[in-house]
């Protein structure tokens, strides 16, 4: 009796498809918190919300980049490049972290002028919430989103109160980032998403680019997303 | 909150129970009182007719029967959206593959999944402040006067406002399109991409060179836009037409598969695959295309007994006559008292039969067909009737089929690429000269029309002459120089009466079927600022909204 040979298998696309399947779960998960978290009033929910808040938060961010990429990989991907109102974009990141906030102690301010973006306005947002998620974690209790245009690029500036970024997650072009997340096997996925997608930004001879640092007015890290 | 939601009726179509409770509840903080909700896009059609909802939050992933984007493709097509109602497909993913499927038919807003009460309320905000900005155009786009909505854009655009800039010159350069003025659609789009590379725009510019026949700049500026946007569909669309315009057609369809296999999801470019590859006899190509049209179409208003045809003709050039009949009997089943399927699947049966060497069914199919014919003739396609017409020849009865082709040249003689197709068959099938005489006879006999009006026109009977081209028009309802001549001795009629708020709206009925049939804009537009002229001096004109 011979061996069936091992059919091959097709990872990235399993992968897709798991990851479709999670999401959808993960989606009536939420459903359900929020179901919970209604039946409490105001003032007596119990502090584990902001918690599993956070983490659906993560979970759901994290299964969006992994597909966005796996899109890119595809070559499966374009940009849906448009004008946009960067008063717009910041409103949806303080929208999407908003049930987060009303959980906690955490303050997100917002700077901006009024200025316009030309980007996949989408995927931009996405990528703000992550980074604002992620510095809800970090912080003691501000987080500080501020929209400003530096040498002809569009900046989105994220910035907290906490301890800061360690040392090797510092970098003035966002070059290095990628390497040491994989060798660490953690949590870049975030860092390294937002990356492409800024890279994917281009203007002319102009691209977009991430730069990380801890020069924060409050005091901690400071993340800033560049797009021509 | 600035905007009271509280009498707005809402829709909610989603067709997980827990998603209905969490969408529901949120409605319901906004101070919504009344919600209805059901679990799948059959039901949602029906809610729909039997009320007007202000808002319709739509699951694009609906699991049984149709999906969300086939929920507002039927709901536009059945008028059942009021024009100031918002539609919001709410997702799963930012799935590039359906979002970009129908561009043409776009939700007012995408929502993805999941989404807290800030989120949709952030969504349905600024839908509503879009649409009140925009009213004034979209009345008149609604009301099919065209030149009336890009006096609007005009209008708004000087006002100045950052935010709507960039989607107001979108519909300005659309909306010049659609009229014909395509000078003015290429300034537009130059003009931005000199600001700024944006996809649309360039998307735009290419079009325009598409509709003034710079073929092959169109196809570069598509091909450029393909190799940056692998995903943005829409520019397929347009490489197909220039190919084809081109007369290339085997481009057309390599164009067409590209797309398919990015989106397979899309049945208007199945279809097009399909009648493409039927065309220029690729059997392989059709057959498949035909095959998931007709899946596609199952829940789609889309849907049409062509596909069936289509698939069974397929079928009968391959010499595989039971499997065309099999779509004969689903032609039968899948549309009821539907003529164009009836004759349709009629006339498929001579063909069969006569393929298969029943002369007796295919005698009796012939009957059918033809006692059909004689009772629905005029109101099917004018593709099936060319095929009728075909099939009367071949099976002996010439009169038909000069009858049907005398028909179908009256009035479509201004459709080209029909009249050619037309042409084609009469020479392979009867002779050289038989379609350009009846041709030739159809024109003579519109000049004689014509002449007749403008005859009593010159004579001072403006009545004589508006009643020949009102029986005219009855007659050939899409010929160019009726309509125009029409508009033209209405509008001499008006300025030498009395003002008269009716006939005035009369004109412009004309005018907007004009722009409809496609008559060039430089003919159209000095008749619209005469009108416009007129009305102001006179006395206004109430808008008629439907």
């Amino acid at each position: 009796m011979s061996n069936t040979p091992t059919p091959p298998i097709d990872f990235p696309a399993i992968l897709a498809s798991s990851v479709h399947d999670i999401k959808n779960s993960l989606t009536t998960l939420r459903a359900l918190l929020s179901q919970l978290e209604n039946s409490y009033q105001e003032g007596v929910k119990p502090k584990e919300f902001r918690q599993l808040e956070f983490e659906t938060n993560r979970m759901n961010n994290c299964l969006m980049h992994l597909l966005t990429l796996y899109k890119i990989d595809l070559s499966r991907f374009s940009l849906a490049i448009d004008e946009h109102s960067v008063a717009d974009i910041v409103e949806d990141v303080v929208a999407q972290q908003s049930t987060l906030l009303d959980l906690g102690n955490v303050e997100l301010l917002t700077e901006y002028d009024d200025l316009f973006c030309y980007c996949d306005s989408t995927l931009i947002s996405h990528a703000l919430c992550t980074l604002v998620n992620n510095a809800q974690r970090y912080c003691r209790n501000k987080v500080l989103l501020s929209v400003t245009e530096e040498d002809g690029y569009i900046v989105f500036s994220i910035e907290d109160d906490g301890l800061g970024y360690p040392a090797e997650f510092i970098s003035s072009d966002g070059e290095t980032l990628h390497q040491l997340d994989l060798a660490n096997g953690n949590t870049g996925l975030g860092l390294f998403f937002t990356k492409t997608i800024a890279q994917l930004h281009t203007q002319g001879d102009k691209q977009g680019f991430i730069t990380t640092d801890n020069n924060s007015q409050l005091g901690g890290a400071r993340f800033k997303l560049h797009l021509p | 909150m600035i905007l009271d939601l509280s009498s707005k009726k809402t829709l909610v179509v989603e067709d997980q129970a827990i998603m209905r409770e969490t969408i529901k509840h949120i409605l319901g903080s906004f101070g919504i009182r009344h919600i209805v909700e059901v679990e799948s896009g059959v039901s949602a059609i029906t809610a729909m007719r039997i009320e007007k909802f202000d808002i319709v939050l739509c699951d694009y992933n609906l699991l049984k029967e149709k999906n969300g984007q086939q929920v507002l493709e039927e709901a536009r097509y059945l008028k059942l959206l009021p024009l100031n109602s918002i539609f919001i497909m709410v997702t799963g993913e930012q799935n590039q593959d359906m979002v970009l499927t129908a561009l043409d038919n776009k939700p007012d807003d995408y929502l993805i999944k999941p989404f807290n009460w800030q989120q949709l309320l952030n969504r349905i905000q600024r839908c509503y402040s879009r649409k009140t900005y925009l009213s004034s155009i979209e009345h008149e786009i609604d009301s099919g006067n065209l030149y009336q909505a890009i006096d609007n854009c005009e209008k708004l655009l000087q006002t100045n406002d950052k935010k709507m800039r960039m989607p107001l010159l979108k519909m300005y350069a659309e909306l010049t399109i659609k009229v014909g003025d395509f000078k003015t659609a290429e300034t537009i789009y130059q003009n931005i991409l000199q600001e700024r590379e944006i996809p649309w725009a360039r998307l735009g510019l290419g079009i325009t060179a598409f509709f003034l026949g710079y073929y092959d700049q169109a196809i570069d500026t598509f091909h450029g836009l393909i190799n940056q946007y692998p995903m943005m569909l829409e520019v397929y669309d347009w490489l197909v037409k220039a190919h084809e315009a081109q007369g290339n057609d085997e481009h057309a369809i390599s164009s067409l598969n590209s797309a398919v296999t990015l989106s397979p999801m899309s049945i208007l470019r199945q279809k097009k695959l399909a009648f493409l590859a039927d065309k220029t006899e690729n059997l392989p190509v059709a057959k498949k295309a035909y095959t998931a049209t007709i899946k596609l179409g199952k829940y789609s208003i889309h849907r049409s007994p062509a596909d069936y045809s289509g698939l069974a003709n397929v079928y009968l050039k391959s010499n595989a006559s039971n499997e065309a009949l099999k779509l004969v009997y689903e032609l039968n089943q899948q549309f009821h008292n539907n003529p164009e399927a009836q004759l349709r699947a009629a006339l498929l049966e001579v063909n069969i039969h006569q393929a298969k060497g029943n002369k007796g069914l295919a005698q009796q199919a012939y009957s059918k067909t033809f006692k059909l014919n004689e009772k629905f003739g005029k109101q099917v396609s004018k593709s099936l009737r060319l095929d009728m017409a075909k099939t009367f020849y071949l099976n002996g009865n010439a009169e038909v089929c000069e009858q049907i082709i005398r028909d179908l040249i009256q009035t479509n003689i201004d459709d080209k690429p029909f009249i050619k197709d037309l042409v084609t068959l009469c020479n392979t099938l009867i002779d050289e000269n038989y379609a350009n005489n009846l041709i030739q006879q159809a024109q003579k006999e519109l000049v004689d029309i014509n002449n007749k009006g403008v005859i009593l026109f010159q004579e001072g009977d403006i009545k004589g002459a508006l009643a020949v081209f009102e029986q005219a028009i009855k007659k050939m309802p899409d010929n160019h120089t009726i309509i125009l001549n029409m508009i033209k001795i209405s509008i001499h009629d008006i300025k030498s009466s009395k003002p008269n708020a009716e006939k005035v709206t009369h004109v412009q009925s004309y005018i907007n079927k004009a722009i409809e049939v496609g008559i060039p804009h430089e003919q159209i537009s000095g008749l619209q600022t005469e009108l416009n002229t007129i009305s102001l001096q006179k006395q206004p004109i109430t808008r008629q909204n439907v």
